[in-house]
């Protein structure tokens, strides 16, 4: 096999690949199952100590 | 704002900290030799006669210090940060993860001694020469070993989108450094490229290129789906678009370096492949763009009040123009037009002090607060105030040379009936000369707010644990 068919070969596997992608995810999966992922960066929220004991006063 | 849940995970935040520090440090610095290199274009005495303060030696010194001492530091920090924070768990390999500071450091400080010195492999972005260039691969292996390692560890079932795009960066630039640094020395200070003629010119821009996708680029959208959704209080736009987004950029953005040798020795082809890769990557930068635009959907008023999410959404704005100016100058027609000319100076600018800086600045604004214990910045004010002085100063720079470097190219190309050019250089040189002073301007502006920046900063370390609280939400 030459250089050129392969190149073609693997260029024809991204595309099924990306495309079988965008299938899994906008068919196969429903957007509940993003919504966990999603909120990760507020699943730790640590506030300083100051912060817990009074949210709202303050300017 | 949105918590859940109280956690209390013990995170290295020295090493953040650190990093944090020394964005806005060599940021600072790296913008002063912007501005002198500004000030030189218009009055060339500047360089005083002295060598090492030549036009030429300084160029790669303001690049090398702000792609790879400020944005770098500022992708280390953040990574660093978000990392620990997504995965819940502490830092894997604490000292390498020192390492990678003091390593990083040494590397800028080489830099820093051996550009101006004149000692220099002439491939821009990979000045640095092969001892240097070691270091840097020692480093860059350790970060990813932590970053990785972290990720292996981690205590959540997902990995949040923000690591694939800091986990892709890693990757790649490790690939390209080793790559395009092949070289064999014949001193302590000079090394020759194992690579020869056009191949070697494809090489540095198949590095050069991805040096933009992946550091200034990839990395930097890490930083976007962390820092936006968090700032804003809400989670980003839609997190299916996101793991599109992340894919569709890590095939293309390989493909494209080619469009920086438009017209070269380089075959035809390969121009064109660069060319078409180009264009169609207009379509997942923006997919990215919008997708971190619309994370603020329902929540717009709070552009009114937060100056740092105003940094953010900003940056991002930058970024779509940039994103679409880019796969234009790539088509090879605009290509002959915009080569050579001011426009790029432009394009890189508003990619640089637009996307890159105004969201590593907004990222560091949430972060410093956060790593050192306070509730906010010291003054929310000054960062008002900062907002606006870098947003005029970018604006002032990117139009001037936008203006200038389309005049530029028209002048260049033009010809007499009888064939021969109407303008000279210098004639074309003299008419960019009030667009130099307008960037100069624009530069002492950006600068400015880095150094309320930086007061802003060692106010907010210096101020007594949690002494300052945070802002209170306007629900
Ligand atoms: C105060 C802010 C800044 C000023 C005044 C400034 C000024 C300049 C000047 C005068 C040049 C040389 C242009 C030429 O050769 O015609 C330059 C090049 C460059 N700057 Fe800046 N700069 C600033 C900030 C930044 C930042 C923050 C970044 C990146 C994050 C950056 C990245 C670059 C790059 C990559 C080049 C090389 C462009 C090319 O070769 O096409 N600059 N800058
Ligand atoms: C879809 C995205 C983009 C495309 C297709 C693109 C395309 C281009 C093109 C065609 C050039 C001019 C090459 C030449 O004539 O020499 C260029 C230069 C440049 N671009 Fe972009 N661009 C994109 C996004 C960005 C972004 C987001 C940045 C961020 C900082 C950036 C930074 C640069 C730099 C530093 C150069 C100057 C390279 C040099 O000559 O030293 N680009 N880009």
């Amino acid at each position: 096999m030459d250089m050129a068919t392969l190149h073609s070969i693997f260029t024809v596997l991204v595309f099924v690949g990306f495309i079988g992608l965008v299938v899994w995810l906008f068919v196969l999966k429903r957007k509940p199952d993003f919504d966990e992922q999603a909120n990760l960066p507020f699943a730790d929220d640590q506030k300083p100590k100051q912060q817990q004991k009074q949210e709202s006063d303050h300017e | 704002m949105s918590q859940t849940k109280s956690l209390n995970v013990d995170y290295n935040y020295t090493v953040v900290r650190l990093f944090a520090v020394t964005t806005v440090l060599w940021g600072i610095v790296g913008m002063v030799v912007g501005v002198l290199l500004a000030a030189q274009l218009y009055w060339p005495a500047l360089n005083f006669d002295t060598a090492w303060l030549t036009y030429s030696r300084l160029r790669p010194l303001h690049t090398n210090a702000v792609i790879f001492a400020f944005g770098t530091s500022a992708l280390f920090a953040t990574s660093y940060y978000v990392v620990q924070r997504t995965c819940q768990v502490r830092l894997f390999a604490e000292k390498l993860a020192m390492f990678t500071f003091i390593g990083w450091q040494v590397v800028i400080i080489a830099a820093a001694i051996t550009l101006p010195l004149g000692i220099s492999q002439s491939k821009e972005y990979a000045e640095l020469e092969w001892p240097i260039d070691i270091l840097i691969t020692l480093v860059w292996v350790s970060y990813a070993i932590v970053f990785f390692g972290t990720l292996v560890k981690r205590n959540t079932s997902h990995i949040y989108v923000a690591n694939w795009f800091y986990g892709g960066f890693i990757i790649t630039v490790a690939a390209l450094h080793i790559v395009n640094s092949m070289v064999i020395p014949v001193s302590l200070f000079k090394s020759y490229s194992v690579y020869a003629g056009a191949v070697d010119a494809m090489v540095q821009w198949w590095y050069g290129h991805n040096a933009v996708g992946f550091l200034l680029t990839a990395g930097f959208l890490g930083m976007m789906y962390y820092f936006v959704p968090k700032q804003a209080g809400r989670p980003v736009y839609s997190y299916r678009l996101s793991v599109v987004h992340f894919w569709a950029l890590i095939a293309l953005y390989i493909w494209a370096g080619s469009h920086h040798l438009h017209y070269t020795a380089l075959p035809d082809w390969t121009q064109s492949v660069g060319m078409v890769m180009s264009v169609i990557l207009f379509v997942p930068s923006w997919g990215g763009m919008i997708n971190g635009i619309m994370t603020l959907s329902g929540a717009w008023h709070k552009l009114k009040t937060d100056p740092i999410l105003r940094f953010l959404i900003v940056s991002l704005s930058f970024y779509g123009m940039s994103t679409f100016e880019g796969p234009m100058m790539a088509i090879k027609s605009v290509n002959a037009l915009s080569h050579y000319t001011d426009w790029t100076i432009g394009h890189v600018h508003s990619g640089a002090l637009g996307w890159v800086a105004m969201i590593s600045i907004g990222a560091m604004y949430h972060l410093i607060p956060a790593v050192f214990n306070q509730g906010r910045m010291y003054s929310i004010k000054l960062i008002n105030t900062h907002f606006w002085l870098h947003t005029i100063g970018v604006v002032l720079y990117i139009v001037a040379m936008w203006i200038s470097g389309i005049m530029q190219g028209m002048m260049w190309r033009a010809v007499n009936t009888d064939g021969t050019l109407t303008y000279s250089f210098v004639q074309s040189l003299e008419a960019s000369y009030p667009f130099y002073l307008m960037r100069f301007i624009g530069g002492c502006f950006v600068v400015t707010g880095m150094l309320i920046m930086a007061y802003n900063v060692v106010k907010t370390i210096r101020a007594k644990d949690g002494a300052l609280e945070p802002v209170a939400e306007a629900a």
